[in-house]
């Protein structure tokens, strides 16, 4: 092997570019943008001016930010109801005269004076409140004209106490630390807002009342719909507001002990600045505490940098408009073309060599047409049988693609019923001892319907998460088959961590080891994932003997087996490979030896194309994806092979009449029943020279004959 | 926009304007439907390439023999790639032979061409007697088109042979393999050059040419002349977006010609879906027994009528997963439509009075 293509393989083996994709996924990149500028803004000030990051700067800007993010935090909340709140400036500048007043002149002790300022404050907000959440008028008009009236209370207020508070002076231990000191290194504000962010942070995104809150502001009507008391609602949103607002202005009146007329003056622009700035959407519904707190670094930095900088003295809001255009523009074509980006980026081929294929010309795989006179069963009235299995009554059960698992009457088949009914789509099914029957349902879990009643209860539906997996891999999304070996334990495969359901295809153009074998004990109920980074893991079987577990990797072309005893135990072994196709379920055999469904054939052409990964991704975004070069599903077979990875004999169905896409076959007393996930039928074929009483169930829990099970 | 270095950049490395992978869709007149598929059986034939009007009677290539309906005329030493025919003279490419001409006795009566002929695509006579011809491409002969394609050559050209001197005058080339070859009332010849997916006329001097049919939706094979006015053109291969985006991706189409037999190329071809490693497209998956007669396919059968002005029609479609593919030839012969499906191992015939279309 070449250098290049040694390093090319190591560079597809040990760089994980799918979590590109995957960190895209997730709901907290939307805070990516925001993010982003503020460093930015933060850079380019801090090297602008040498000393803003000193020391004593900091510390006077994270007291400002205390009080800031606060008033911001409030217009969030606002915004994030889907209303706005322009009085938060002159609400603020009441907060603070209060404060004061309630200290120098009424002579209250902090504590007090402070629950009296938040009291008050909220009740200018339970005012905005009452009129926009009860009265429904227009949150902007409203809370301008509030806006109004309380600057002109302020200004009554000054004209009469300004004087008189002038003189005065307060100061007591508690009032010092508010204004001067604070906890270690972090000052009383930024302590304070610490707390109130974490709690409306938790209240935002885990808990009932913060998302009601953002449903209302998401869409109003439906969230009325819903039922939810959305008046309420929106006036509680002011009444925090409010609240937040008084808090912001006791540690104004801490820090500057001093009433003036432009006290808050402007505070809404910022206020809102920030909030936009920091990406939440002005219409409401979609926002978050981080955002809030990542605009007000940005706006404080900017605006005391600008002042730093000495620049006229118009240039601070300029600057701050500037930026905030830039932002909004920046931050909607990120939310419009964000899922475009998601989905060219999402898929990661990876670098697969497939080796040489056995041969279909001579040998076991010769192509043949011995599926040509299968007897064809409920034609047209079953949709994706995907897997089939019999009972000891000689039922036949199969799942659909609406959710069923159907089961047929002997002898003729003809008739049928909706067994159960459990979603999803039912995929691999097995009986267990008690002959209830277990199913995995791709997209919900592994399900049992129980024998006396047919009651659907849920087995399984999450396994541990892994540490360093950014997906989140404690959901099971495609669980794929099952079985269950001598000691009761349950082994299924999870194809995909990756895809769900509807896309699953997709993975073959990956080819990545995505998927993984899961085990599930009955007695202890516990899940846990056994094996992992494997390409597809389909079909699974208890070998024989009990002593091991026999699965397929479909996109690798092989079939692989776990010793559960023994002194190989714990080991993976690759037990059949160079597949000329890709294998899906594999099920008992009545003679010791094994049926295994191959779904699809492989083509030299998309071999190559597995070798190179670019080809593969430019493919995925450049071309649409029903135009993809794809694994070849059209055509398969069924063949079967020995404990010792030896094959026997195959079947094929040459011309694709009935059988396209072969997911699965179970043989049952001399016949062998095949199913198909893309069918519309099951078929059954009869098999010369094999046992006719032999069935799945009796070979796992029936009484065994001496030593041959 | 304007077409600057960083604009084209720019679109190559995002894969849209001038880079984009589309295909002009199949509309208007080239809507498609089963019409080719629905027809009656025709006349058995082995791989039929190119069919011509002989005396009244169509006859037709099947690989080195000259066949009509009465049975085998004349076998040749290798096969035939082209023929055309006048009053008294047949003219015949071959794959070794190069071009013959044939008596209206079947006798050869071969002038000494000044240059060697070879890899004829496609012949026609025009009203003076004049035989025109077209080579498909000068490295690789036509049994070989798929690798030209990929390759995606430019080494074809049309040029005049004078029957009385033998002089061979090459008018033009550097063309995208030149496969049909018809003549205009005006004097002019229309050619269709498959790779480009376009018809030229050129004056026969060769000294002006215009393209006027652009972004056929497939490769365009053979040119018949219709009755009235107008012609029968046959696309002997849909475009497909999966192969214009291999035509895009240098390293991995010379790793598929260089280690996949040529069966199992991703390049149009005459027929599809008789192999299991053949290439699948994903929309090709059969779903509940039916595969989609939209899905993607490397091989289609299409007949389109263009009026006097090359404007399409009307059309006959075999759709994907059809057995009427790729259609090499057509002629007008005996009040109906001879099709020669190479795809489908057939001679078709359609009744132009009977069908309504203007003959």
């Amino acid at each position: 092997m070449s250098l290049a293509n040694r390093f090319k393989k190591a560079r597809y083996r040990w760089f994980p570019d799918h979590i590109v994709g995957e960190v895209l996924s997730k709901n907290w990149i939307d805070n990516a943008i925001p993010f982003t500028i503020m460093v930015m803004v933060v850079t380019v000030i801090g090297m602008l001016l040498p000393n803003f990051f000193s020391g004593s700067n900091i510390s006077i800007m994270s007291r400002q930010y205390g009080e800031l993010a606060l008033v911001v935090l409030a217009m969030t909340t606002v915004i994030l109801v889907g209303g706005i709140d322009l009085s938060v400036g002159s609400n603020f500048a009441l907060g603070n005269f209060m404060m004061l007043y309630f200290l120098n002149l009424a002579e209250y002790s902090v504590g007090v004076s402070t629950v009296l300022v938040v009291l008050i404050c909220g009740s200018v907000g339970l005012v905005n409140g009452l009129l926009v959440g009860y009265l429904r008028l227009r949150a902007f008009l409203t809370t301008l004209v509030t806006l109004i009236i309380v600057r002109a209370i302020v200004d009554l207020l000054l004209l009469r106490y300004a004087q008189d508070m002038s003189m005065s002076f307060y100061s007591s231990p508690l009032w010092d630390m508010m204004g001067l000191g604070g906890v270690w290194i972090f000052p009383f504000s930024f302590v304070v807002l610490a707390v109130v962010a974490l709690v409306a942070h938790i209240a935002f995104s885990r808990s009932g009342p913060g998302w009601r809150l953002l449903a209302v502001g998401g869409s109003r009507r439906s969230a009325f719909n819903m039922g939810l008391p959305v008046r309420q609602l929106v006036c509680s949103a002011y009444v925090i507001s409010g609240m937040l607002v008084g808090m912001g202005g006791v540690l104004y009146a801490s820090r500057l002990s001093g009433a003036g007329t432009d006290t808050g003056l402007g505070l809404e622009v910022v206020a809102l600045t920030a909030a936009i700035l920091g990406g939440n959407s002005l219409g409401g519904g979609r926002g978050s505490v981080a955002k809030a707190l990542m605009g007000t670094v940005t706006v404080l930095v900017l605006t005391n940098g600008v002042l730093r900088l000495g620049l006229n003295s118009g240039s601070g809001p300029m600057v701050l408009g500037l930026a905030l255009i830039f932002a909004v523009f920046v931050d909607v074509r990120w939310m419009k073309n964000r899922h475009k980006l998601l989905n060219k980026v999402y898929v990661s081929p990876t670098l697969m060599e497939m080796p040489e294929p056995r041969s279909t010309d001579k040998g076991p795989f010769e192509v043949n047409d011995r599926l040509a006179d299968v007897s064809v069963i409920a034609m047209g009235e079953v949709e994706s049988p995907e897997d089939v299995i019999l009972d000891e009554d000689d039922n036949l059960y199969s799942g659909n693609r609406h959710g069923d698992i159907i089961r047929f009457f002997p002898p003729d088949y003809q008739t049928h019923e909706v067994y159960a009914h459990i979603g999803g789509a039912p995929l691999g099914m097995t009986f267990d001892k008690m002959g209830n029957l277990l199913v995995c349902v791709g997209g919900m879990g592994l399900y049992m319907v129980a024998k006396e009643d047919r009651k659907v209860s849920l087995v399984t539906d999450e396994t541990n998460r892994s540490l360093l997996s950014v997906v989140d891999d404690s959901r099971l999304r495609l669980a794929d088959d099952l079985d269950i070996a001598p000691d009761g334990k349950v082994y299924f495969s999870e194809a995909t961590v990756r895809y769900e359901m509807h896309d699953w295809p997709v993975d073959a153009l990956e080819s990545s080891g995505n998927g993984r074998i899961i085990c599930y004990d009955p007695a202890t109920k516990r899940t846990r994932t056994i094996l992992k980074n494997l390409t597809f893991p389909n079909g699974v079987c208890t070998a024989h003997d009990g002593k091991s577990i026999l699965f397929a990797e479909s996109w690798a072309c092989r079939i692989n087996q776990f010793w559960l005893e023994g002194p190989k135990k714990g080991k993976l072994e690759v037990l059949v490979d160079r597949l000329p196709g890709y294998p899906d379920n594999i099920n008992r055999a009545s003679d010791g030896t094994y049926w295994v469904a191959i779904m699809g054939m492989r083509s030299p052409a998309l071999d190559v194309a597995l070798r190179m990964p670019d080809f593969r991704r430019r493919m995925a975004r450049r071309i649409a994806a029903d135009q993809w070069l794809f694994p070849n599903l059209n055509v398969g077979c069924v063949a079967r092979f020995d404990q010792k990875g030896v094959f026997i004999e195959s079947l094929w169905d040459r011309n694709a009449a009935n059988h396209p896409m072969i997911t699965s076959m179970r043989e049952h007393k001399g016949w062998l029943y095949l199913g198909g996930i893309t069918n519309n039928r099951i078929g059954r074929v009869r098999l010369k020279g094999r046992d006719d009483t032999w069935s799945g169930w009796s070979s796992y829990w029936g009484r065994k004959s001496g030593e041959q099970v | 926009m304007r077409q600057t270095l960083f604009t084209l950049f720019v679109d190559r490395f995002m894969g849209r304007g001038a880079a984009a992978v589309t295909v002009p869709p199949l509309d208007g007149a080239l809507k498609p439907n089963n019409d080719l598929e629905d027809l009656f059986n025709g006349i058995a034939a082995k791989a039929p390439d190119c069919i011509v009007d002989w005396q009244g009677v169509p006859i037709w290539s099947e690989g080195a023999r000259l066949v009509s309906q009465s049975g085998v005329q004349t076998e040749f030493g290798s096969d035939i790639t082209a023929i055309a025919t006048s009053d008294c003279m047949i003219a015949v490419a071959t794959l070794n032979e190069g071009l013959l001409l044939l008596d209206d006795h079947l006798a050869q009566i071969t002038p000494n061409w000044s240059v060697p002929v070879k890899n004829v695509t496609a012949l026609t006579f025009t009203a003076q007697n004049e035989l025109w011809y077209c080579t498909g491409s000068e490295t690789r002969a036509p049994d070989n088109w798929r690798r030209d394609f990929l390759e995606m050559n430019q080494l074809g050209h049309v040029g005049h042979a004078n029957l009385a001197t033998g002089h061979v005058r090459v008018i033009k080339s550097k063309l995208g393999y030149p496969a049909g070859l018809a003549p205009m009332p005006n004097g002019s010849i229309i050619f269709s050059e498959a790779w480009s997916s376009h018809l030229v006329e050129i004056s026969p001097d060769g000294r002006t040419s215009r393209v006027v049919l652009d972004e056929i939706p497939g490769y365009p094979g053979r040119i018949s002349p219709a009755q009235d006015s107008g012609y029968w053109l046959s696309i002997f291969a849909p475009r497909n977006p999966l192969i214009e985006f291999v035509l895009r991706e240098p390293a991995y189409r010379k790793a598929m010609m260089r280690e996949v037999a040529p069966e199992f190329w991703v390049a149009p071809n005459y027929f599809s879906g008789r192999l299991f490693n053949e290439p699948m497209q994903g929309g090709a998956l059969k779903q509940m027994g039916i595969l989609k007669p939209w899905a993607p396919t490397l091989s289609y059968g299409m007949v389109v009528r263009l009026d006097a002005n090359c404007h399409p029609v009307r059309s006959f479609h075999s759709r994907a997963g059809g057995t009427r593919h790729g259609v090499t030839s057509t002629v007008e012969a005996d009040g109906k439509l001879w099709m020669a499906c190479r795809g489908g191992n057939e001679i078709l015939s359609v009744d132009l009075g009977a069908e309504g279309i203007p003959a």
